[in-house]
Parts: C-alpha cells; structure tokens; sequence
C-alpha cells in the first residue's frame, strides 16, 4: 500500500520527485538519495570537502541515512569552526539555551520545522546582556515573509527585559534561512557561533533530523506542507520570469529555470537572486529551501512505503501521530493485512 | 589591467526580473549585444579542487572556490586562489558578466580601453575586434581591460597567442577570464617588483603604478582599498597557511598549459 502523498495537497507529489524517488528497502537506492541529498546542502554551504571525508569514513555503515546524517553534522561542525565567529559568547549561549527549549517542545509537538514561542516564558527570556543592556537573541521575524503572513495576535503575556513584542519564531526545517522575512545571502542561522559556543550545529541538527526516517515520521507532514506552499506562492510568480535553461544557447551569467531549481549558466548562484514583494530572495536560499522540502517529502514518502522495514516504534509512531494521512494510512494498512 | 579608479560598492542592480549583487565598478551583469553563445566547460566544482576550500575564503561565493582553486593550480602559483577572490571582489562583486563601459556614466572605463589600444596596437599582434575591444571598457570576473584581454600571452608566444581572434564578450565567459588572469597575475610577478600583496593589485590597476607611480597618492589609494576589501571578504592575508607572504611565478607552466587546463579548446565562434 503507498502512502498518496496527495493527501498533503496535489504539488507535494511533484514536491517530493524534485529530490527523487528512491526505495528505502534497497541500498544502493538509499545510498544514492542519501549522499545526493547531503552533497546538495554541503554544496550550498560550503563544506563539501569535509562531507566528502566524513562520508568516507563511514563507508562501511549499514544503516547509511543514519550514518549519513552523522557525517553530515559532523562535518557541518567541522566547518563552522573555520568561519568566523557571528554573535558574541553571551548571546550563543542565550541561543543554545532558548534552542534546546525550542526542539524539546517542537518534537514533543510533532512541529520541529518551524518552531515558535512566547518569549517571556522562557528561562532567558531570549534576551542576552551586551555592553548597552539586554538585547534579543534572535531576530524578531514577524512581518509577512516567504514562510508565511506574519503575525497578528496579541503581545507576549508578560513583559520582555529586552523588547520582544511578537512571539520568537524560527523555520529550523530550512536552516540556515530560519526567518521568513530576511532570507539573507547568507542564511542568517550560520552567524550562530561563537568562540566557545555553536548552537548553529543545535539547529542544523533539526536539519539532518527531517531526512532521518523515524524523526521524519514524528513530524507533522501538514505543517511543512502549508509553509512549502506560501514560500511557492510568494515564489513561483518571481521564478516564472525566468528564462528556461536550454544547453547551448542560454545566457552566460544570467538567471535560469532549470529542473525546477535556478540555475545561472557560467556564473554564480551565490550572487544572484530575486526581488519581489517579500524582499529580496537569493538564488542560493531559493534552491536550498525547496530542496529542504522537497527532501521531506521524498523520505516520507519512501518511510511510508518501507512498511517491511518498519519498527514496531515506528509503527506505534505512526498510529498515533497528530498527522491524520499517516494515521489514515496506518488504518489501511491494518485493514489490508 | 584596468584603470585602477574604483567607486563605492554596494549597489544591487536589476536584470530581467533578476538581481545580481554588484559595485558601480562592476555596473552591469548583462551580456553586451552580439556575445557569442560559446559553450565552455562548467565551473569546476568541489569534486575538481585539489586545494582547500574551506579555510581562509571569507565570504567568497562557495561555487566559485573551485575555480579560483583551479586557477591557483594550474598556474602553480601558491597562495593566488584568495589574492584572485580578493581582485574579484572588488572589480566584479563575484559578477561573472560585470562590465564597466556600457553604461552611459563610465565613459572613462572606454577613454582606458580606447588608449590601451591605440597606445599598444603597433607593437601586439592585430585583434580581430581590435576596435570592439576598444570601445568594450573592461570586464568579467576580474575587471580586465578589453584589448589587454584579447592580447593575454602576447609576450610569452607572440602571434600564437590564443585570443587574437575571438571578441571582447569572451571574457564574461569564467574560465577564458581565468585563464586571462593567470597570465597576467604570472607577467606581474616575473616582471616587477611586487614587495607585497597589495602590490599586486596595484600593478592590477596599471602596471605603471608599480614603476614610475609608485608611491603616487593613487598607489596609496589602491592598495589601502586591497587592504580594505580583503578586511571585508574576510581573508586574511597574513594566514600563511593559505597565502604564502610572497607569492612567485617561478614555477609557471607556460600560458597554452594554463589554457589548456582551465579553458581547453576554445570553440571556433570564439576564434
């Protein structure tokens, strides 16, 4: 019995093909998704080489979506050790602190992709002390953006020491690019490190998680679903504009559509982008947050279909999840056997 | 290479519903009219680095670290990846299609190409494009003069050298730009005294900054403005690990090897 992807909306099929279609019970069908999708993000980010050594090391695991995430964290580490450090001590730690809070409830949630929080209910309150008082940690992204229309409701309960006057929202399914309204060129999540702290590597964590089959089965399909299609109906109009790559006779260094992601013909894609009524969107986060999305799916569809793989955790998980298509199809499944 | 006047970065300029970060010294990222559609090789990619493309880039586009890697390689010029990211920074934002001379305000980047080939067309061999090249202004990844473009590896092998033929808008094309400023990175090193790094990008600017200008108020302007911009991309210089504190062209392999390797053959609409 296959899951019918369509029960999160009829693009999300087409969503989940952009990463490919791949068969969890076969190997090498694993392999290849596993290692293409992680060279995608370790493209976009800069630390191929280091995945290309972690994933070597690893070479003889058998359990490779597993192993692969391994290496992909690791490496990621690796790599942010090397940049230059984006935010002060005090504020990493206020960031690491308000991030484990955020993924704990997040995951007991089933909504790990975008996270969201009353800021004043925290221990820190998401404010951390630098030279003039006490500052947000984190950008306060409220206003309409890419992931969605903003925020409308009433202020946090209590009063902030340091100004939140909108709950703390972060889109962890897409780090780097964890605002909806500041989709920088470079995704604004790599600034979180410092000499002694990296809770970036907390966050990016979220990431490797959504490609994992059982953290992927744990989150709720409909929220990732209903964000990939505001990003895709702020985008879609913007992307539509561009010519189609066709070898040969595209462009040198323009802008193009190409299998569903930008491409630019003997350029740079960490230059270019795109303007539209939501800001600016570089090319380069465009590609990486559609790949994000279009890779959950890709691994829910191909958990769901592993059913002779399955854990009974898993499928307990899944009869009990807050996602009515995977509850939907557990039934079925039942019912068929 | 070229004028060695510099403006403000930072504009953002819009192309055909696309933006691409850019300078006022890079004030374009479009092909100029009649560019041949020249099909080269894709940008290297992380899997063809031989180099380290982690350390010491700063924010240098990640998809163009195998290209600066590659030309560091080819031209056996240790610690040249991260001085070319900082040259191209400044003279293309990273733009690959960065022109300087089509736009109505540069004026003086086509007085520079117009002079470089008046003033040097009776000793180089004839350019096919000789007079597109001198009204182009300058260009591409790393701001290159159109005539001296055209003219890359003149006096290393004289009549055979490979762009005589082919037109200005070659070098919007990453590798053929490449290739060009390898060449002319390697006459700089052999051929003046480059006390520094920032030398280099003086003798960037105008090769007679590092003679007779040296020491000018526009010496001093270029390369405090090196200075800045590898502050800014965030590469430093004095990480000897990835920048040797001189850099040499002892070990040059000759400008058709370095073409070869970085362009291979060039189709025949560009020749």
């Amino acid at each position: 019995m296959v899951l019918d992807l369509n029960c999160y909306g009829d693009d999300i099929n087409a969503l989940a093909d952009l990463a490919g279609d791949f068969d969890l019970r076969s190997p090498n069908d694993t392999r290849a998704f596993y290692t293409r999708a992680w060279e995608s993000i370790a493209g976009t980010l800069g630390f191929s080489q280091l995945l290309t050594a972690e994933l070597a090391r690893l070479r003889g695991a058998v359990d490779w979506p597993r192993a692969a995430g391994v290496a992909g964290v690791s490496a990621f580490a690796a790599w942010l050790r090397q940049q230059r450090p984006g935010v002060s001590n005090n504020q990493a730690l206020v960031q690491g602190a308000v991030l484990r809070q955020l993924i704990a409830a997040g995951r007991e949630r089933g909504e790990l992709w975008r996270v969201s929080v009353d800021p004043t209910t925290l221990d820190t309150g998401a404010c951390y002390a630098d030279d003039h008082g006490l500052v947000r940690a984190f950008y306060p992204d409220t206003a309409p953006g890419y992931f969605g229309d903003g925020w409308t409701g009433p202020p946090p309960r209590a009063e902030s020491r340091c100004g939140w006057q909108t709950p703390l929202v972060l889109h962890l399914g897409t780090f780097p690019w964890v605002y909806s309204s500041r989709l920088d060129r470079t995704g604004p999540g790599l600034r979180w490190s410092s000499p002694t702290a990296a809770p970036a590597v907390d966050a990016f964590r979220v990431v490797a998680s959504t490609l994992d089959p059982h953290t992927n089965l744990r989150q709720d399909a409909r929220q990732v679903a209903a964000i990939f299609r505001h990003f895709q109906a702020q985008t879609a109009p913007l992307v539509a504009r561009l010519p189609l790559y066709r070898p040969g006779v595209a462009e040198v260094g323009r802008l193009h559509r190409r299998a569903g992601l930008l491409h630019v013909h003997q350029g740079s894609l960490h230059v270019a982008g795109l303007d539209g009524p939501r800001g600016h969107l570089p090319a380069t986060a465009h590609n990486y947050i559609l790949r994000r999305f279009a890779d959950f799916f890709a691994v829910r569809r191909a958990t769901v279909q592993a059913l002779a793989m399955w854990t009974p955790e898993m499928t307990r998980l899944v009869a009990s999840s807050a996602d009515p298509c995977l509850r939907v199809h557990a039934e079925g499944v039942a019912h068929a056997s | 290479m070229s004028r060695g006047l510099w403006i403000t970065l930072g504009t953002t300029l819009g192309i055909g519903g696309a933006v691409f970060l850019g300078s006022r010294r890079a004030s374009a990222a479009s092909l100029s009219e009649g560019t041949p559609a020249t099909e080269l090789d894709p940008l290297p990619t992380a899997n063809d680095a031989t180099g380290d493309l982690v350390s010491n880039w700063g924010d240098t586009p990640v998809d163009l670290r195998p290209l600066l890697d590659r030309m560091q390689t080819v031209s056996q010029i240790e610690g040249s990846a991260r001085i070319f990211a900082i040259i191209a920074f400044r003279e293309s934002q990273f733009v690959t299609t960065a022109h300087n001379g089509n736009a109505e305000l540069e004026q003086d980047e086509r007085d520079a190409s117009r002079a470089a080939y008046q003033n040097n067309k009776d000793r180089n061999p004839p350019l096919k494009y000789g007079e597109q090249s001198a009204e182009f202004g300058s260009g591409g990844l790393f701001g290159a003069l159109a005539p001296f473009f055209l003219w890359s590896g003149v006096p290393e092998v004289g009549k055979k050298a490979p762009l005589l033929q082919s037109p200005p808008e070659l070098v919007f094309q990453p590798r053929v730009a490449a290739f060009a400023a390898c060449v002319y990175m390697q006459r700089l090193l052999s051929n003046y005294l480059i006390d520094d790094h920032a030398d280099i990008k003086a003798g960037w600017a105008s090769p007679s900054l590092l003679k007779n200008g040296r020491g000018s108020e526009q010496y001093k302007k270029v390369r405090a403005r090196f200075f800045e911009d590898a502050i800014n991309l965030g590469i430093d210089l004095l990480d000897t690990n990835t920048i040797p504190k001189k850099l040499s062209a002892a070990a040059w392999p000759g400008v058709p090897a370095v073409l070869k390797a970085l362009v291979g053959e060039l189709p025949k609409e560009a020749l």
